[in-house]
């Protein structure tokens, strides 16, 4: 699904990635865990194509597509989502339209048939009400006003109509309760199913303690340097990241 | 001798003969203004920003004979007379009220509207009337009245399309307790225009006014609203989106003359290409207008380096238990929230418009919201094109001879 080789990268002229190799299988659930600074929100960034992230070296493959180069949205098309650390508030475009754009802008690229309106409606009330999100929610403007977890509930919410087939969730779980981080992870197993793949960037165990992953990374000054099971991110939760610096 | 000096001596030498419109109507009052203030000049206070000398060149010759070719569409049990054929009493309602609420000193040009004047309408809407209508399109297309009289008690909705170009005076006096929704849509056009909204709101009263406008040669939109008795409500909404050379100067004066009462000022503009948008939003509290609380909100977007915007809000503020609150800000499309859209996959051009669009929003009054949605959307901005007319409910509207511009009810 993703094989990144070699990913070199910097963010405002300064090196950030140092040659990132990650090989991310149709099926699978990877996290990435590491310190502050060590370059997980740059990694997501990289490959959802900010401008302000530039890539010195390296490639990027998504089902053997290259990245490289391509403009934020045709990386959407071919099924990337980056539920973002810090969504963006957009006063004034309604949660609403807003999906309908991204769904139909996907539909269209794709040249598939456009979504009618209604079972649009449907099947986003569905996704809302699947995530404890009130109907209301569709209705205001983008993370307008939201709570911290209402708007990570509502990135996963563009996660299930989007259908991506690699998700990346850039510390999804920062910043909820308990409850919301149960909710938001039930969105995520309800999505992760044998045809995608989720990467899930993290500095905690606690996410994990709901989501399984098949493989857990660590990635310190920009280099992946430890790569195990589920038992790594406990051992890290109990031996702190030094141990590896 | 400049051009607005000029064009003064010629509107002297032409007020010499009798007016063909309306001649009943006194001009004297206005020429004594005139004769007092002069008109503004290039750079002169509240014409800083925005030329006036092209206005004087392109109504150089009097125009009051063109023909009344607009109309005005009213229902309700609205009264409409036109000034030409206004008999004795509606003549005694304009004597008494028009230019009530207009310091012709202060809006000289409103003043040059009266002697030039080509049509006018005065408007009656009945105490305690409900749903009344009233839908002003073109007139003359030139120097035009407009005298809007609210009875106490009553609802009224005021939608304006004026075609350009038009110089239109429009005075409202909203009486206690009524409450009026005035909606103002302005095409985009090549022409110099001047503009002036003057209302007065009354103890009680509410006034709507949303004002939403693409740019013309230069289109200056003067606003100057009056509270004039304890609970009047005033709110405020304009939007703009300029582009090409356009060039959008409106001056908003909120003078609460009486305390007690609240305004409301939300105005946001999209300045694309080498197109200007001055913005001046005055709120004045005059000594004892206590407990007034006003607040004015001015946001401006430019979309190229060769757009400009210059907004300015002013408080003169002469009581001191008063609520008064204002900001203005000046900001590009936000780089975070157009990464944001086009990593859902929408692309560039789209995820320009969504924002741009909800920016806007923000200033869209909940009565026009669609008309004025259509006319500012990004595909709509080419010169000349105006919003589609507004749809009404059947039976509503009454329509009249060919050759008068306001209708009444047949039956």
């Amino acid at each position: 699904m993703l094989e990144v080789a070699d990913l070199h990268a910097s963010a405002v002229g300064k090196p950030i990635l140092n040659g990132i190799d990650l090989t991310v299988r149709t099926g699978e659930v990877h996290a990435i865990m590491g310190p502050n600074g060590s370059g997980k929100s740059t990694l997501a960034n990289a490959l959802a194509g900010r401008t302000d992230v530039e890539v010195t070296n390296g490639d990027m493959r998504l089902e053997g597509a290259s990245l490289i180069g391509l403009e934020p949205e045709a990386r959407a098309h071919l099924g990337l989502f980056l539920a973002f650390q810090y969504p963006v508030e957009i006063p004034g475009v309604s949660n609403m339209e807003f999906l309908k754009a991204a769904v139909d802008s996907r539909d269209t690229a794709l040249e598939r048939e456009a979504m009618s309106a209604a079972s649009f409606v449907k099947s986003a009330r569905e996704a809302a009400e699947r995530l404890q999100l009130a109907p209301e929610f569709l209705r205001r403007g983008v993370n307008a006003g939201f709570s911290g977890g209402e708007k990570k509930r509502n990135e996963i919410l563009q996660m299930l109509l989007l259908e991506p087939k690699l998700a990346v969730l850039d510390e999804t779980d920062s910043g909820l309760d308990i409850d919301a981080l149960r909710t938001v992870a039930k969105g995520i197993n309800a999505f992760a199913s044998e045809t995608n793949a989720v990467l899930l960037i993290t500095h905690y165990q606690r996410l994990l303690d709901h989501i399984e992953p098949d493989f857990v990374h660590v990635l310190l000054d920009g280099r992946i340097v430890e790569t195990g099971d589920k038992s790594l991110a406990r051992k890290l939760e109990a031996d702190g990241y030094a141990r590896l610096a | 001798m400049t051009a607005a000096e000029q064009f003064q001596a010629r509107l002297f030498d032409d007020a010499r003969a009798s007016p063909r419109y309306a001649s009943w109507l006194d001009r004297g009052p206005s020429l004594a203004a005139l004769a007092d203030a002069p008109l503004p000049e290039p750079r002169s206070y509240t014409w800083e920003y925005s030329n006036p000398n092209p206005w004087y060149e392109q109504n150089a010759r009097r125009t009051d004979n063109r023909p009344n070719a607009g109309k005005v569409v009213a229902s309700g049990g609205i009264r409409v007379a036109d000034f030409d054929a206004a008999d004795s009493r509606e003549r005694c309602i304009i004597e008494a009220n028009l230019n009530a609420t207009v310091d012709r000193r202060r809006y000289s040009l409103a003043a040059v509207n009266d002697v030039l004047l080509c049509g006018g309408v005065v408007i009656e809407v009945p105490e305690r009337a409900r749903d009344a209508e009233i839908e002003l399109g073109h007139l003359t297309g030139g120097f035009e009245r407009v005298l809007l009289i609210v009875g106490a008690g009553a609802e009224a909705t005021l939608v304006e399309t004026p075609a350009s170009p038009t110089h239109r005076v429009v005075e409202c006096l909203v009486g206690t307790g009524a409450s009026l929704r005035h909606l103002r849509l302005q095409g985009a056009a090549d022409s110099f225009e001047y503009q002036l909204v003057s209302t007065r709101v009354e103890a009680g009263a509410s006034y709507r006014f949303g004002q939403y406008a693409q740019g013309s040669g230069m289109r200056r939109n003067d606003v100057h609203i009056e509270s004039a008795g304890d609970g009047a409500d005033i709110g405020i909404r304009g939007a703009w989106h300029l582009s090409g050379q356009q060039h959008l100067d409106t001056q908003v004066n909120v003078h609460h003359g009486i305390g007690g009462g609240t305004s409301r000022q939300t105005v946001r503009g999209v300045v694309n290409d080498r197109a200007k948008a001055v913005f001046n939003g005055r709120i004045h509290i005059a000594p004892g207008a206590q407990n007034t609380d006003a607040a004015l909100s001015a946001k401006h977007m430019l979309l190229a380096r060769t757009a400009q915007a210059y907004a300015k809000p002013e408080l003169e503020i002469y009581a001191n238990d008063v609520r008064c609150a204002h900001g203005a800000t000046m900001g590009e499309i936000d780089g975070d929230a157009l990464f944001y859209l086009r990593s859902r996959g929408i692309g560039e051009p789209a995820a320009r418009h969504l924002l741009i669009a909800g920016f806007l929003e923000e200033a869209m009054a909940d009565h026009g919201r669609e008309e004025a949605r259509a006319l500012l959307s990004p595909g709509s901005l080419q010169p000349g094109k105006l919003p589609r007319p507004l749809t009404r409910k059947e039976g509503s509207a009454f329509r009249l001879p060919a050759d008068a511009y306001f209708h009444e009810k047949l039956s």
